[in-house]
């Protein structure tokens, strides 16, 4: 016979083998998005570069060399407030930041590289317009070979059926980095005016978010295969080995039932799995579960779900305020100042936090540790928004607030 | 095509941890006759900031369930499970509160604990409720067994060994030792009593009680404890003959596969009297220690450390046995790896 007895209320925040070193606020602008990376400056300061998740700032400098005490070096302004610069990536002294607009039409949309090798003045370089008709811009960027921008974006020339579907993959080359030339795209097809294909099969009401790009993780260990979330298309790996051809192998789509919004999809090469996440939208629980999934990939043509990672209670956090569900993982950034695991996965849920996930097993994914912090000052919704993690070489973990909390920077303990 | 296996990657104990048991929820078994002071101990630790957020497990014996009643108040969570000894029918009560506490915490019908303390009822044989961490898949997956503290009765501990073998095994098998009621015992007997159990027992470390309640960290994580989980005193001469302590180191690293045939032929031979075996195992391409836990004839999963705690990296296994004696176990090892061809 067992019973339980005894459960006070509990307050919202919650730490399991997580250990919080510190908390950056970001000088009262801590509504972060998800753009993390990490410089290795000439002096050897190490600077975390963070995008903002909404006007007026664009991105912030955050010198993480004693992750104890992380100190501002450098915090930019937008020129307009209807514009955001969600995503961000460095790769050497150059930084590729994403401008995405409210609205289809506005300007300025595009991409903009920066010279950080002075990182208390970053120092523009280049702006390639994405703005058009029916773009908003570009959403999300993967730069980490110093060549090539991998983007989902808009473009002056890209009239979408849907203005949901919008935003498509992009290749752009960066070696002259005063020049950023397109070099290759693709498309959902059906999803562009003047296309023979039939236009996708719409999610029904309510449940439409769009068929469009996420994000364009390309790795060294494949430089020749893009792994593309496509948000409502699921997510597809592209055969890159043209970058002005780029041609989809596979596409794994598991909405319907499911709600779309396939977000990230990163390779575990070494193990031929596939770790896919799935964004949460909507507040409330109203689209959970959103899912980290693991996928078979020995055979790369026909990747297979064998589990999902245990995903936060819809019954504690969904009446918490905002978010619950799955959204980004640390992505193994092929960069020396990324850490590397393919047995841990570190995924965020918004107001479920940073969740740590023991793949080992990856038909038993077991939850190792959380950090779920009490709802920030200020916060909106009353509950934390965990929005994005990365963690360095050295194992320190950062992880943001969607809305205010800044930056979290932890260890682990597992 | 790959074999299904590629999909468990090339390590063969999975994720390196950062120390054993890592990732899972650490579970503290509290042993001791009744009246020792068990659940003084305990409700003094949950009282301490550190003792926030720990489930604990009581094992009601007898029909009153008076420490349930003492605990219900400290605690932030408390699970009974009936039946009486938590050794032997209630084994399965046992697994069954731990699995429900791991599913009630995933669905927030309890808060999200760190930690659970089992309270044994005082007449508990540890053996079998260490080796069910071993058994059950479920529990496993959960839950790592962080210690076993064994609570002594200062004052009666003598007139208890006499009467009860079941002492004595509590007291072999402890990972901490810890006397209850020193500062109204005799000191002579105090002193004689930490020389018996200290023989009894020379790997696990003796803590006065009355020092725990001020700081409990002890009796949640023998991490706060100085000594190293594993040190050992040079060898000391038991005490009682029924059973002996040693320890075996090896500088050469094993073949896996060589280390667990001589395990099985341990096991197999005389399982019934390994009561235990723990340590580290330098394992040929592994670059941390393999963890390793039997309890008679069961083995717990072994584990792989990123790194070696401390010192140079060699296996040293410590032994707690039925009488079997330091030479007839190195002189199986010293068999089975001159047959493998890899004696030293």
């Amino acid at each position: 016979m067992l019973t339980t007895q005894d459960r006070p209320a509990e307050g919202q925040g919650s730490t399991r083998n997580f250990k919080l070193i510190a908390q950056h606020e970001m000088g009262g602008f801590g509504g972060m998005g998800e753009g993390m990376s990490i410089q290795i400056a000439k002096d050897g300061r190490r600077i975390l570069w963070l995008a903002h998740e909404s006007a007026p700032k664009n991105f912030t400098g955050l010198d993480v060399t004693d992750p104890k005490n992380p100190k501002i070096v450098v915090q930019t302004d937008l020129p307009v407030a209807h514009m955001r610069s969600n995503s961000l990536e460095v790769s050497g002294d150059i930084m590729a930041v994403a401008y995405q607009t409210q609205k289809q039409g506005m300007q300025p949309a595009g991409m903009e590289l920066f010279d950080i090798s002075v990182p208390e003045n970053p120092r523009s370089i280049s702006f390639m317009d994405a703005s058009g008709p029916t773009s908003r811009g570009v959403h999300q960027l993967w730069f980490c070979d110093g060549e090539y921008v991998h983007m989902a974006a808009g473009a002056p020339d890209f009239a979408a059926r849907n203005p949901k579907d919008d935003q498509f993959y992009r290749i752009i080359d960066v070696k002259n980095p005063s020049k950023p030339t397109e070099v290759g795209r693709w498309w959902l097809p059906g999803t562009r005016e003047g296309d023979t294909d039939a236009p996708p099969v719409r999610h029904e009401a309510g449940k439409d978010f769009g068929f469009r790009a996420h994000n364009t993780n390309v790795y060294p260990q494949r430089p020749d295969r893009c792994y593309l979330g496509y948000l409502d298309a699921g997510m597809i790996i592209m055969d890159i080995s043209d970058k002005t051809a780029p041609k989809p192998i596979c596409r794994w789509d598991n909405s319907p039932p499911y709600w779309g919004f396939t977000h990230t999809v990163l390779p575990l090469f070494d193990r031929d799995l596939l770790v896919v996440t799935d964004e949460s939208v909507l507040d409330g629980g109203a689209d959970w579960p959103k899912l980290i999934w693991i996928l078979d990939a020995r055979d790369e043509a026909h990747p297979v779900p064998i589990s999902t990672c245990p995903t936060p209670s819809r019954d504690v956090y969904a009446g918490r305020g905002g978010r619950v569900g799955a959204h980004n993982l640390h992505e193994n950034v092929p960069l020396p100042t990324s850490w590397f695991s393919d047995q841990v996965i570190l995924g965020t849920f918004f107001n479920g936090g940073l969740r740590a996930f023991d793949i080992s097993n990856p038909y038993q994914p077991v939850e190792i540790g959380h950090f779920v912090p009490p709802a920030p000052r200020l916060s909106p919704v009353g509950a934390v928004q965990i929005n994005d993690v990365f963690v360095d070489e050295r194992g320190i973990v950062y992880t943001v607030d969607r809305h205010t909390g800044g930056v979290y920077i932890l260890e682990m303990d597992f | 095509m790959r074999d299904p296996a590629a999909l468990f990657g090339s390590r063969p104990f999975g994720r390196a941890l950062s120390r054993p048991g890592a990732g899972r929820i650490p579970v503290t078994v509290v042993t001791g006759f009744l009246g020792a002071g068990k659940t003084t101990l305990i409700r003094a630790a949950l009282a301490h900031p550190s003792g926030a957020r720990t489930a604990v497990i009581v094992n009601e014996f007898g029909e009153a369930g008076i420490d349930d009643v003492l605990l219900r108040t400290s605690s932030e969570q408390v699970a009974l499970i009936g039946n009486g000894c938590i050794c032997c029918a209630a084994k399965t009560d046992l697994h069954r509160a731990l699995r429900n506490l791991a599913a009630e915490r995933e669905t927030g019908l309890v808060p999200p604990f760190d930690r659970v303390v089992v309270e044994t009822s005082g007449v508990s044989e540890p053996g079998p409720l260490i080796q069910s961490f071993a058994t059950d898949r479920t529990v496993a997956t959960h839950y790592a067994l962080e210690g076993l503290v064994t609570v002594v009765d200062a004052v009666l501990a003598a007139r208890t060994r006499e009467m009860a073998p079941t002492f004595t095994e509590q007291v072999v098998l402890a990972d901490r030792i810890l006397l209850s009621k020193t500062d109204i015992a005799a000191p002579g007997v105090v002193a004689d009593l930490r020389l018996h159990l200290a023989a009894l027992n020379p790997e696990a470390p003796i803590l006065d009680a009355a020092e725990m309640r001020a700081d409990p960290t002890a009796l949640f994580s023998g991490r706060a404890l100085k000594r190293a989980p594993f040190h050992c005193d040079a060898p000391t001469a038991p005490a009682d003959s029924l059973y002996d302590t040693f320890s075996l180191e090896f500088d050469a690293p094993f073949d896996w596969p060589v280390f667990t045939r001589i395990m099985d032929t341990l096991t197999g031979l005389r399982g019934d009297d390994l009561l235990r075996v723990k340590g580290f195992v330098q394992v040929s391409g592994c670059p941390g220690p393999v963890v390793v836990h039997y309890v008679q004839h069961l083995s717990a999963p072994p584990e792989e450390l990123t790194a070696w705690p401390e010192g140079t990296p060699r296996t040293r296994l410590v032994f707690i046995t039925r009488g079997l004696g330091r030479a007839r176990i190195a002189a199986v090892f010293a068999a089975v790896l001159a047959l493998a061809g890899l004696a030293p």
